[in-house]
């Protein structure tokens, strides 16, 4: 127990020498502490905030003051949001009228921090004022409310293909004061200069409502999409040369939507099921063949069907997150599970299933910094939409993303170990493990709550049935893998959440 | 023209880095304190009332608990070297029916000590003013040596328990929504979450560091602040009663 306090007392000292400017080593300190307590740094921003916490436990007795019956509840200050809201999540933590809180009840903090972490409110505040009779007390909580319109993701990119494509995603988090999530994206184009394409426009519009009957209800929501773009296919020239010329374009669109029901279980697990229905319009070129570079002819796969088609799918998805923090992990996990299947029973043209796993996990070094391990594999059975197989753009992060689904470059992977890699686009089995070092920059500094420099470096492959049954042995060079990696900032600000970096740069303007 | 790329990207970043570096050498404010040796102990006496402003002041009538944290850390003055640490925790409540504040309050690992007082500013004394406080074994420093004390309080700091609890609703909001961007293109996207609300360590924080001491020639004593003089208890509107 002595040497337990000791150590957090050594921990919290060296905590304290980072958080309020030390730069020295704490050797002489660790000296005179019980063993095992050197293992903490004093340079660590990371771990003066875990000083704070720790130091900041409850007494040994939580009880302290009166305890009062709960009257009533009042809430003020809710110009927008709904009196339920905040209701519920009080509920969720057992404070209702009739129930007992105590003067130092650790649910009053709970609650204050529940309701913050809503994000409808700049503050929130609970007092007690006497009720109708001794030992009674009327609840007040006082929120101060905030905008809640949101900007989730922006677009703007160029490539050698598409002069400009960009766009937006926003929320509205608290639609009509009843938490209810609102949100919409578009994306648009300048005309791509590849043959036949044509001008992309995407449009996302999405609504989330809040879980029925309270928190740990079941959430609803509902996604529409509509999109009207191309997509490039190769028809001459070397794999990795991205000039538009070489391309051949159909002309795709997609309007459908997607219901999703969701629940959080215990210990941070997410499940949901999802019904995808889509209906789709594809124009395919002319031109059907492309030339080889040795002069041979080969059928060019658009991996959609001409005309219309449909495309069904019901989908199942587990996540579990422990990680310390959702902008600058240190520690913890995100684990990402989920499988799609298209079946004709659901109308669909398209008989797949696909099968994704996205992980990443994090882990504490000296000095506030952090190691992380992301990991994304994927698989897909059967005969799927090029839209819903696994993109090189989406796994390489020097390649342009797809913005709402729709790639406007074509450029392909560099290819720095000269493997078969730039010939793959679109693929039906595809992996990445990444490793990645950040080192912290900021913490706690006015409106820059923390920031982190990162390097990240790693390696990603792709591969599609048929891939390796080709003639030959199977060598470094016929495998369809590349390196991929990413060197900056990643800032943690009042105004959101920034990513200054090499690929950023390299992805949104890609020749 | 890609290598002209890389090398301004590369002097964007150095820039970024080298701000941070810079913000985070940014000195703590200075504060007189009386550092003595007594009993063997080196003791402080300083005052962090500052750490409840008007409206925590008024906060601390809302019939819950407020928490104090303060923590004093010995320094070696040139190298910044920790010492020793001290920590004293104040919880104050305020009971709406009997119209009184009570205190407990603990040093390191010693005995809970409790008081009741009448009024607001005797709590935010009792919580906030080290008087003699003791901060490390006199003979662990050298006579000749310059030390600094480093203090830092804290009002309402969140505990260990409740911060894995808020970092979950942080992730994942207790409505089952994903919050957008909060991981799911972290490489690759540029900004995501606009007006993006924090938990801080604690509600209000105070930090400065006291004057350089030498243990041999111990800075004069300050007269600590004096008690606030017990006046009556509050009138029932000023403490947010409910007219009946």
């Amino acid at each position: 127990m002595i040497a337990r306090a000791g150590a957090r007392a050594l921990a919290v000292a060296m905590a304290l020498g980072a958080a309020l400017g030390s730069r020295a080593a704490a050797t002489e300190l660790a000296a005179d502490e019980p063993a095992g307590a050197a293992g903490a740094d004093p340079g660590e921003p990371a771990e003066a905030e875990t000083a704070v916490h720790q130091d900041a436990a409850p007494f040994p007795d939580e009880r302290f003051g009166p305890r009062y019956v709960i009257d009533e509840i009042v809430i003020r200050g809710n110009r927008k949001t709904a009196k339920s809201l905040i209701l519920g999540e009080l509920a969720a933590l057992g404070l209702s009228p009739g129930a007992s809180v105590d003067a130092s009840d650790p649910r009053v903090e709970a609650a204050r921090y529940r309701l913050l972490a809503l994000g409808f409110f700049l503050d929130v505040r609970l007092s007690l004022t006497r009720g109708a009779q001794r030992g009674g007390a009327i609840l007040a909580v006082e929120v101060d409310e905030r905008g809640t319109l949101v900007i989730n993701e922006l677009f703007p990119a160029t490539s050698q293909a598409t002069l400009f494509w960009g766009g937006a995603d926003v929320s509205e988090t608290n639609f009509l004061g009843r938490g209810i999530n609102l949100g919409a994206g578009f994306v648009a184009s300048t005309k791509p200069v590849v043959p036949d394409a044509h001008a992309g426009v995407g449009l996302r519009l999405r609504v989330g409502v809040p879980p029925l009957g309270g928190p740990n209800g079941l959430s609803l929501s509902l996604t529409g999409l509509y999109n009207d773009g191309s997509e490039f296919y190769r028809a001459a020239g070397d794999d990795g040369d991205p000039a538009p010329d070489d391309f051949v374009a159909t002309r795709v669109r997609r309007a459908g939507g997607l219901l999703t029901v969701g629940k959080m279980l215990p210990a941070g697990l997410h499940a949901s099921i999802g019904l995808r229905e889509e209906e789709i319009t594809s124009t395919l070129p002319p031109l059907e063949a492309r030339v080889l570079p040795n002069g041979g002819v080969s059928r060019i796969d658009f991996m959609i069907n001409g005309g219309a088609s449909r495309v069904g799918t019901v989908s199942a998805s587990l996540d579990l997150d422990t990680r310390s923090d959702p902008i600058l992990p240190r520690d913890g996990m995100r684990i990402a599970l989920s499988v799609e299947a298209g079946d004709d029973l659901l109308g669909s043209s398209y008989g797949y299933v696909k099968g994704v796993l996205d992980a990443s996990f994090y882990r504490k070094l000296p000095r506030g910094h952090a190691l992380g391990f992301h990991v994304f594999a994927g698989a897909i059975g059967g005969y799927a939409p090029y839209f819903d197989r696994f993109f090189v753009g989406d796994l390489n992060l020097l390649l342009p993303r797809r913005a709402l689904g729709i790639n406007f470059s074509t450029q392909p992977s560099p290819n720095l170990f000269n493997t078969d890699i730039a010939h793959h686009r679109y693929d039906n089995y595809a992996g990445r493990l990444l490793v990645e070092y950040a080192v912290p920059i900021w913490r706690h500094r006015g409106l820059v709550y923390g920031g982190d420099a990162f390097v990240a470096v790693g390696l990603l492959g792709m591969a599609s049935d048929g891939d390796f049954s080709g003639p030959g042995p199977v060598s470094l060079s016929t495998l369809p893998i590349d390196v991929t990696g990413d060197l900056g900032l990643r800032l943690d600000t009042y105004v959101g959440v920034f990513t200054i970096s090499v690929a950023n740069a390299l992805s949104r303007a890609s020749f | 023209m890609g290598n002209r790329r890389a090398a301004l990207v590369a002097v964007c970043l150095a820039g970024a880095l080298a701000t941070g570096s810079a913000r985070a050498a940014e000195p703590l404010a200075r504060r007189q304190a009386g550092i003595e040796v007594k009993n063997g102990q080196v003791t402080i006496s300083v005052g962090l009332q500052d750490l409840f402003g008007p409206a925590e002041r008024q906060h601390l009538a809302s019939g819950f608990a407020t928490r104090v944290l303060i923590r004093a850390a010995v320094q070696d003055e040139s190298t910044g070297e920790p010492i020793a640490l001290a920590v004293q925790r104040v919880e104050i409540v305020y009971d709406i029916w009997d119209e009184r504040f009570e205190v407990r309050a603990t040093r390191g690992l010693g005995a809970e000590q409790r008081a009741v007082v009448a009024t607001a500013d005797e709590a935010i004394w009792r919580a906030t003013v080290l008087v003699d406080f003791p901060l490390v074994d006199a003979r662990r420093l050298q006579p000749d040596g310059r030390y600094v004390v480093a203090l830092r309080g804290d009002l309402n700091p969140i505990s260990e328990d409740l911060l894995v609890e808020v970092r979950r609703w942080l992730v994942q909001p207790a409505r089952g929504e994903r919050r957008l961007g909060a991981g799911d293109s972290f490489f690759g996207s540029f900004v995501s979450i606009f007006v993006n609300p924090r938990i801080e360590d604690s509600e209000r924080q105070v930090r400065f560091v006291s004057q350089p001491f030498a243990p041999g020639r111990p800075t004069p004593p300050l007269t600590p602040p004096p008690t606030p003089v017990p006046t009556l208890p509050p009138p029932r509107s000023k403490i947010g009663g409910v007219p009946r």
